[in-house]
């Protein structure tokens, strides 16, 4: 039994995993910046101390500053929220080691994950369909060109050190091979100082679908339906939703059960989500396992009922998962938008400053995750999350209808600020959305054709 | 002192010596300093003269924030628990009115069992202690305040080391 936990994060995670030990009864201990002094968190918390600067690296990020904080406010937990230090592996190991429940799995578990050439074989044994590609890096053109027949063409070719959607190339028939092949090569070695490549199938019109997971200490796991997340740009997810448009019952109980069957392997307990690409014929491939809360994850709350902090905090406390398989049960849908302050007429820049007025939606199935309240600031120093603006209804055309009426209550003033809500607005009344024919490209080339309009 | 037995650890001992030998020139009323840097240790003591005279802040009392030009407020650097002396019973490393130089070490701030010194960024005269000894602080909690000597500041008064 977890009875007094520190919250090692902030903003509107740390608010939201507050609330649920509020009604838990589990006491709070936050965790602040000095460029947080005011964040709402606090309010929520029975200690709170300062752990550093501003600068991540020296606060959210100060492992000795964060158990020592935890001393002194007699925690006998730490939940690491999302990002920061919630999924290194040292971390949770330093939390067990000054005799800290950390809230995750295991550090040994948490410490294979990081190697995703590794979990890529466990998943593979443990028969988790994944895209075909290479496991190694392709050494010539020669290699590369025989390779890519055998996983058949269109193909990607991706820098190893690459991350952040540079240093690939989609090839689409054998004839462009060679020049992409040394082309990649060549910007891999430019911008990454390696240029070491390796191929894996491309998928045309994939989607993005991740399934939650849950695990307790005992080898239980259930699964709780998925989340749609293909509308992102350059990677970050701008809305999310379940049910997907492009599964159905017996794909989503296949992949639920593959999710499943997939972390219990690896010894993973407690929140997990399992990310897979689904392709236009309903093929899915596994991608990666991400070991934390998600900052999507109300979305399942609002279609399963069931509180994940929650979940969460039972399994590291050792008890068994509240529920079974067939106690989850999927109700209507749910959509969330990631409200960011940021400017999309300039390509989402950031725009830190005062929140003046914030005004947030509320309503019938309307609830809204926000860490700052009028009068905050939004410092440059953190991620630009505003808010997280969810809806649930009894099916897709009504939950698009309530957060249009949602996103449309938004009001955000403050010199310099801007918000997305209005990009996600357009982003959900899009044909192409909203008949759910939408694919992971579809930012992408809504905002082309946005520019393309924009210029005739 | 233990194993001596390389550049670094000469040099870890040549600096804790250092910054002892300027604490033991000065006046106050010390009378046993420690100091570890890993496995190095220097300690030195003498007979106290005055007995000690420590401000306590209350426990929960808010700590002054305004700055003010003609003070400086030493703040925590770390998270940890505050100490004025070397160890129990021991006589705290500066008592209000002291006169301490740049580089003297005030207090101590446990974190992690490591201890780290909290030096004086000045010279000046220890004004005020806010925070008990062996209470928790948090970082750029204000700890002690202290006045500045007058002396411009350009150059290093005597005994400073760094």
């Amino acid at each position: 039994m977890i009875r007094r936990l520190l919250i090692a994060n902030r903003g509107e995670i740390a608010l939201r995993i507050a609330r649920t030990c509020r009604e838990l009864g589990v006491e709070v201990v936050a965790v602040h910046s000095t460029a947080d002094r005011d964040a709402a968190v606090l309010a929520f918390a029975d200690a709170s101390v300062c752990i550093g600067p501003p600068a991540p690296k020296d606060s959210y990020l100060n492992i000795p500053n964060i158990v020592e904080a935890a001393r002194q406010g007699g925690a006998d937990a730490i939940h690491p929220g999302y990002g920061f230090l919630s999924e290194d592996p040292d971390f949770a190991e330093i939390c067990v080691a000054n005799g800290l429940v950390f809230v995750g799995p295991d550090p040994e578990v948490m410490a294979r994950l990081g190697n995703k050439a590794v979990v890529r074989g466990l998943m593979s044994q443990a028969g988790l369909p994944l895209l075909p590609g290479t496991e190694v890096p392709v050494e010539t053109v020669e290699d590369g060109e025989r390779i890519a027949a055998e996983i058949g063409y269109p193909v990607i070719i991706k820098a190893a050190a690459g991350g952040g959607g540079r240093g690939m190339a989609v090839v689409p028939t054998k004839g462009d091979f060679r020049a992409a092949y040394h082309a990649t090569r060549a910007a891999a070695h430019a911008v990454f100082r390696d240029s070491t490549v390796y191929l894996e199938r491309f998928l045309v019109g994939a989607r993005h679908v991740e399934i939650q997971v849950l695990c307790d200490q005992h080898g239980n796991g259930v699964h709780l339906g998925e989340r749609d997340c293909s509308v992102q740009r350059r990677r970050q997810k701008l809305v999310e939703e379940c049910p997907s448009t492009r599964l159905d019952a017996s794909m989503r109980a296949e992949m639920g059960a593959a999710a499943v069957r997939g972390a219990l392997s690896l010894g993973y307990t407690g929140a997990g989500t399992m990310e897979f690409l689904v392709d236009n014929e309903g093929r899915f491939y596994f991608m990666e396992l991400n070991a934390r809360i998600q900052v999507e994850h109300p979305v399942t709350e609002m279609v399963t009922g069931v509180d994940l902090v929650a979940e969460q905090l039972r399994v590291a406390g050792g008890e068994r998962l509240s529920l079974t398989q067939s106690e989850v049960t999927l109700c209507g849908a749910a959509i969330e938008c990631r409200i960011n302050a940021e400017d999309p007429t300039s390509s989402f820049a950031p725009t830190p400053g005062v929140l003046e007025r914030l005004d947030l939606p509320a309503g019938p199935w309307t609830r809204v995750d926000a860490g700052y309240r009028a009068g905050s600031r939004v410092s440059p120093y953190y991620d630009s999350l505003l808010a997280k603006v969810v809806v649930w209804g009894p099916d897709r055309p009504a939950v698009l209808a309530r957060m249009d009426r949602a996103l449309a209550e938004i009001r955000v003033n403050g010199k310099g600020i801007s918000t997305s809500a209005e990009f996600h607005r357009a982003v959900l009344s899009h044909p192409v959305f909203v008949a759910g024919e939408h694919t992971i490209h579809f930012v992408d080339e809504m905002l082309t054709e946005e520019k393309g309009v924009a210029a005739s | 002192m233990s194993r001596p037995d390389g550049d670094d650890h000469a040099a870890i001992l040549h600096a804790l010596t250092q910054e002892v030998t300027a604490v033991a020139k000065l006046p106050g009323s010390l009378r046993r300093v420690a100091m570890h840097a890993n496995e190095h240790s220097v300690e030195v003591e003498w007979a106290a003269d005055d007995p000690p005279r420590t401000t306590t802040a209350s426990p929960g009392q808010q700590p002054e924030e305004e700055e003010r030009d003609d003070v400086v407020v030493v703040r925590a650097p770390l998270v940890g628990t505050f100490y004025t002396a070397s160890q129990p019973g021991a006589a705290p490393f500066v008592s209000v009115g002291d006169t301490v130089v740049k580089g003297q070490t005030l207090a101590i701030v446990e974190a992690m069992k490591l201890m780290n010194p909290l030096l004086a960024e000045c010279s000046g005269t220890v004004d005020e202690v806010l925070v008990g000894n062996g209470e928790p602080v948090e970082f750029d909690q204000p700890l002690i305040v202290m006045a500045p000597e007058d002396a411009p500041p350009e150059g290093d008064p005597p005994g400073a080391f760094r």
